[in-house]
């Protein structure tokens, strides 16, 4: 393996990830977790509920410090680099938040925009053409001059993802992008992030739960769980690989590896039926 | 930003981190001033919001503080025979204390609370994170932009509160009163004075109140929690923590300026 002090970038992997180790209010979200996003595929990120999906994100842009551990990103150690080299850094990276994260001053046109307008000197009618072009991508280009107040739950998604594609960014990170979408609008997506993919190379890491959509468009799935990674591999595939792991991920069992119940007391205790049982 | 959430029970404790993190947050606003210099359109516009946006309250207030101000002191002066004098008190108190008192007071409830909860809001719902990913700094174009509207409209604000009190001593005093109309601003004139009262007590204390203001209302909304009940309770610190620091800052300004 890579020594991951001096790893250096490689023409494989765009995001390195190296003894990720971190601790959120007493909990250990990861455990010295070994990751590597390969360059120009779609990766997805899968995993239980608060298994630290959106957290490993936020590592990969620097929003977020890990206790321990290492990642690189383009072979830049996140962690090392300065206020300045960071928004560089986060200038080639496009990132679909959860809730969309609209800014809810400006129009769909204005927020699709707002990144062009805050790191270039375009023209105003080049602004324009883009704009367009990537709202005509998502099929919002009618709903331009509209706020994001007037816009539903799917077709914020949507304009913020027009907003993450606007910079042709090397990376893009999507935080469920399948949620609230009707079938039309997602079908729409999977393509789109197929598109940006196959025709700009883009790096697209995924984080979701649909395995179905996962199926049509990753290339590549990391199972996280406990900290760690506990399974990865073809889409196609990972789900029949018989690992407790995915049984109970991909079969939605109760039962498992990753208990379903958040640690509590025991039911009969909690509900006074233990004292009386005596 | 990462500023540190105070975890003591103790409330001398957390008061004093809390006073601590802003020191910090101010700090890292005037760090960002020439960053901001960029966003000099969203200054304006803040600027619009929480100046021009705030005129009506401040006019309306200034009035009747002017009006009601005029009328006590004619009866109380009335006593000693001297009426006259009371067009000048108006002018003295309004320039010295009540001016800028009282329109850091409204500005805080009108503007403060404005600010906490439109980055408070901009916070629970991702805007701030998402500024950070596109590459923006939120200081520089969230708050340094409002901190600076604040510094600029609160002296301004505050001339018009005088201007609108005078005028209200004036309809008062003279108009319903029958005050001298020439003894009412002779008097004024006689005893104010442009460096002490006006630069002194309008321009200077008005600033600095606008800075203090501008800052906890910024900091609040930066630091609240994401949630709607952080939101409205930050909105609620907004108004305590300027309310108290603008009578406990006018004490000591007052004494040194005096």
């Amino acid at each position: 393996m890579t020594d991951p002090v001096r790893a250096t970038p490689d023409d494989s992997t765009l995001v390195r990830i190296r003894g990720l180790t971190t601790v959120l209010n007493g909990k250990t979200i990861f455990d010295a977790l070994d990751l590597d996003i390969p360059r120009g595929k779609v990766t997805a990120i899968m995993g239980p509920s608060g298994t630290g999906k959106t957290t490993l994100l936020k590592h990969i842009t620097g929003q977020m410090r890990a206790d321990a551990g290492q990642i690189l990103v383009n072979g830049k150690n996140v962690a090392g680099l300065s206020r300045e080299q960071l928004y560089k850094l986060r200038e080639g990276i496009g990132y679909l938040f959860q809730n969309s994260a609209l800014l809810t001053d400006f129009d769909v046109f204005e927020n699709v925009a707002f990144p062009l307008r805050q790191h270039t000197k375009l023209p105003e009618v080049l602004i324009r053409d883009l704009v367009l072009l990537k709202l005509q991508a998502v099929g919002l280009r009618g709903a331009a001059r509209l706020m994001p107040n007037e816009l539903s739950g799917g077709m914020a998604r949507r304009v913020a993802l027009a907003r993450a594609i606007v910079f042709d960014p090397m990376l893009i990170l999507y935080d469920e992008p399948f949620v609230g979408l009707d079938p039309v609008a997602l079908n729409q997506v999977l393509k789109l992030i197929r598109t940006l993919n196959q025709t700009l190379g883009i790096t697209s890491v995924l984080v979701a739960h649909e395995l179905e959509a996962i199926k049509q468009v990753a290339d590549h799935v990391f199972l996280i769980a406990n900290g760690k990674v506990v399974a990865q591999g073809d889409p196609k595939t990972i789900a029949n690989d018989g690992s407790p792991w995915t049984r109970q991920f991909f079969g939605g069992e109760a039962d498992g590896p990753v208990p379903f119940q958040y640690p509590a007391e025991d039911l009969a205790q909690a509900l006074g039926f233990a004292g009386a049982a005596k | 930003m990462n500023v540190r959430t105070p975890q003591s029970n103790n409330v001398v404790i957390q008061s004093l981190t809390q006073i601590g993190n802003c020191g910090l947050f101010l700090l890292t606003l005037l760090m960002a001033i020439p960053r901001s210099f960029r966003y000099v359109r969203e200054t304006i516009r803040q600027l619009w919001f929480v100046g021009a946006m705030s005129l009506a309250i401040i006019m309306v207030c200034g009035l009747f503080i002017g009006m009601v101000l005029q009328l006590q002191l004619y009866n109380v002066l009335s006593i000693f025979g001297s009426t006259s004098a009371s067009g000048m008190v108006v002018a003295l108190a309004v320039y010295r204390e009540l001016g800028p008192v009282v329109t850091a007071l409204l500005f805080a409830g009108r503007a403060g609370t404005s600010i906490t909860a439109e980055i408070g809001l901009m916070r629970a719902t991702d805007q701030i994170d998402a500024m950070e990913m596109m590459a923006v700094d939120p200081i520089a174009y969230v708050a340094t932009p409002r901190f600076l509207a604040g510094l600029i409209a609160m002296p301004l604000l505050c001339c018009v509160f005088c201007a609108m009190a005078i005028f209200g001593g004036h309809l008062v005093g003279v108009t319903w009163l029958g005050i001298d109309n020439g003894t009412f601003w002779s008097n004024m004139t006689a005893v104010v004075v442009v460096h002490t009262d006006i630069v002194n007590g309008v321009l200077f204390k008005s600033l600095v109140f606008g800075a203090v203001v501008s800052l906890i209302a910024v900091f609040q909304g930066f630091t609240t929690p994401p949630t709607s009940e952080g939101v409205a309770y930050a909105t609620t610190r907004t108004v305590v923590a300027s309310s108290i620091a603008i009578l406990a800052l006018d004490f000591v300004l007052t004494a040194f300026l005096m």
